[in-house]
């Protein structure tokens, strides 16, 4: 049986009718088109599907779709712009921070809420709060570089 | 366009998200084991797609938040709702003053990801014997509320866990909150080892509370994860630390004791004798932790 959902996806009101039985990450891959939460290993290890639930970073593949009523989700698309991008995105060229790309929007979306949230926080407790986006093209260092450039230029 | 999907789709359910408690108990009570209920999700969504539940219905507690959730602090009982996340439970003042092992916990359960939805009501309820929660409120005495359309009970923590990922709650009982009766004097410390430094199971963890004057411990309890089919307060260790004095050659003692309280298993992440060693060196670290930080002013 389908089930009403009511919320704001990268600032916009949606309303849909949704099958229950699904991962907020299909829903919003599949679905709702926001093509940037990329499924990884769907168990919320690898932190490929992170967008922000309420302001807060979530694996969006163990939050049940119909979870999201009266909530806020936001993804990589709803963060930036190509002609305004987020501070965090802006840097991630910059610094030549992505390689193969499927793990970017995550963690994107993790510093960008570090940037906000741990403005600061020294490098442990940056990889500790990163800890939840595998990545395995990178060392890890121009993401964590990234995140300072943003935190310098703002 | 489908995506590619590692796992097969979840088999269908109904989904329900009382408004009120009371329509809550009579949606529990209603169903027997074809019924899941859902906080965080972080242990349940897993155990759908791999089909460890099939459930006909889910029941999800998100809009009993008000009556579930939130950390306060009243009459000196820090009681914390089940529905509290391990963020708030890791940047709670009231916890970081009175819990210092929980918040030490909390801060390392998962991922950030995961501390901001996983609730401890859920953590208590999956029942893992790793649950990073439980030896920090068994080691502080905490008791959890559970609740059902018939009143409520309460328990200690460790009698939460009556198996390896099997609680003891009657069906249409929830996990309400978690009570710990707070004292200024008492000193706790959580620690674990494992295979990595984030986003990992534990292999060991164990928790210390205690109160020390005049250099003698008072009523203290050294509580285990990971070493048993449940989490357990190791008895023999706690009852020679109550009272002792807390001198080097006793703390020795209690750590020895500690480690014959562990009864582990070996499994792919250590063995058996690894971790009952395990469970030696890290009590005594955080014992010597604890006398160490009441004697700096």
């Amino acid at each position: 049986m389908k089930v009403k959902v009511r919320f704001r996806l990268n600032g916009a009101s949606r309303t849909d009718e949704i099958e229950p039985n699904q991962a907020l990450c299909d829903y919003l891959h599949d679905v709702a088109g926001t093509t940037s939460v990329k499924k990884g290993c769907d168990t919320g290890e690898c932190g490929a599907c992170t967008v922000l639930l309420d302001d807060a970073p979530v694996t969006s593949c163990l939050v049940l779709a119909p979870q999201v009523d009266g909530r806020e989700v936001v993804t990589t698309e709803g963060l930036g712009t190509r002609s305004a991008p987020h501070p965090v995105q802006r840097e991630f060229v910059e610094k030549d921070a992505v390689q193969c790309g499927y793990c970017i929007p995550g963690m994107i979306v993790t510093l960008s809420w570090i940037f906000e949230h741990a403005p600061g926080a020294s490098d442990v407790e940056i990889k500790r709060l990163l800890s939840g986006n595998l990545c395995r093209c990178t060392g890890y260092l121009q993401q964590i570089e990234a995140l300072k450039a943003a935190r310098k230029r703002g | 366009m489908k995506s590619f999907q590692y796992l097969a789709p979840i088999p269908p359910f109904e989904y329900v998200a009382p408004r009120t408690l009371s329509e809550l108990f009579e949606t529990l009570g209603g169903h027997g084991k074809e019924l899941q209920v859902i906080a965080g999700g972080t242990d349940l969504m897993i155990a759908l797609k791999e089909r460890a539940v099939v459930p006909k219905i889910v029941v999800d507690l998100r809009r009993l938040r008000k009556e579930l959730g939130g950390i306060s602090l009243e009459h000196g009982v820090l009681r914390i709702g089940a529905l509290a996340t391990f963020s708030q439970i890791e940047s709670s003042p009231f916890v970081s003053r009175y819990a210092n092992a929980l918040r030490q916990a909390a801060a390392n359960v998962g991922t950030l990801q995961i501390r901001c939805i996983a609730t401890l009501g859920g953590n208590l309820a999956t029942a893992s014997p790793a649950a990073d929660s439980a030896p920090p409120l068994i080691a502080l005495g905490a008791t959890v509320t559970l609740l059902s359309g018939s009143g409520e009970r309460s328990l200690p923590v460790q009698s939460v866990f009556s198996g390896p990922k099997k609680n003891g709650l009657r069906a249409g009982e929830i996990v309400s909150s978690v009570e710990i009766q707070v004292n200024e004097e008492v000193r706790s410390a959580w620690t674990r080892s494992a295979v990595r430094k984030e986003n990992v199971l534990s292999t060991v963890s164990v928790a210390v509370a205690s109160t020390i004057t005049e250099s003698r411990f008072g009523p203290s309890r050294v509580a285990l994860g990971a070493v048993a089919p449940t989490p357990i307060l190791a008895e023999k260790a706690s009852g020679a630390m109550t009272g002792s004095a807390a001198t080097a050659d006793q703390v020795e003692r209690i750590a020895a004791l500690a480690a014959e309280d562990a009864r582990p298993i070996s499994d792919i992440r250590a063995s058996a004798h690894y971790r009952k060693r395990l469970v030696l060196v890290l009590t005594k670290r955080l014992i010597l932790q604890i006398i160490s930080e009441s004697m700096t002013p």
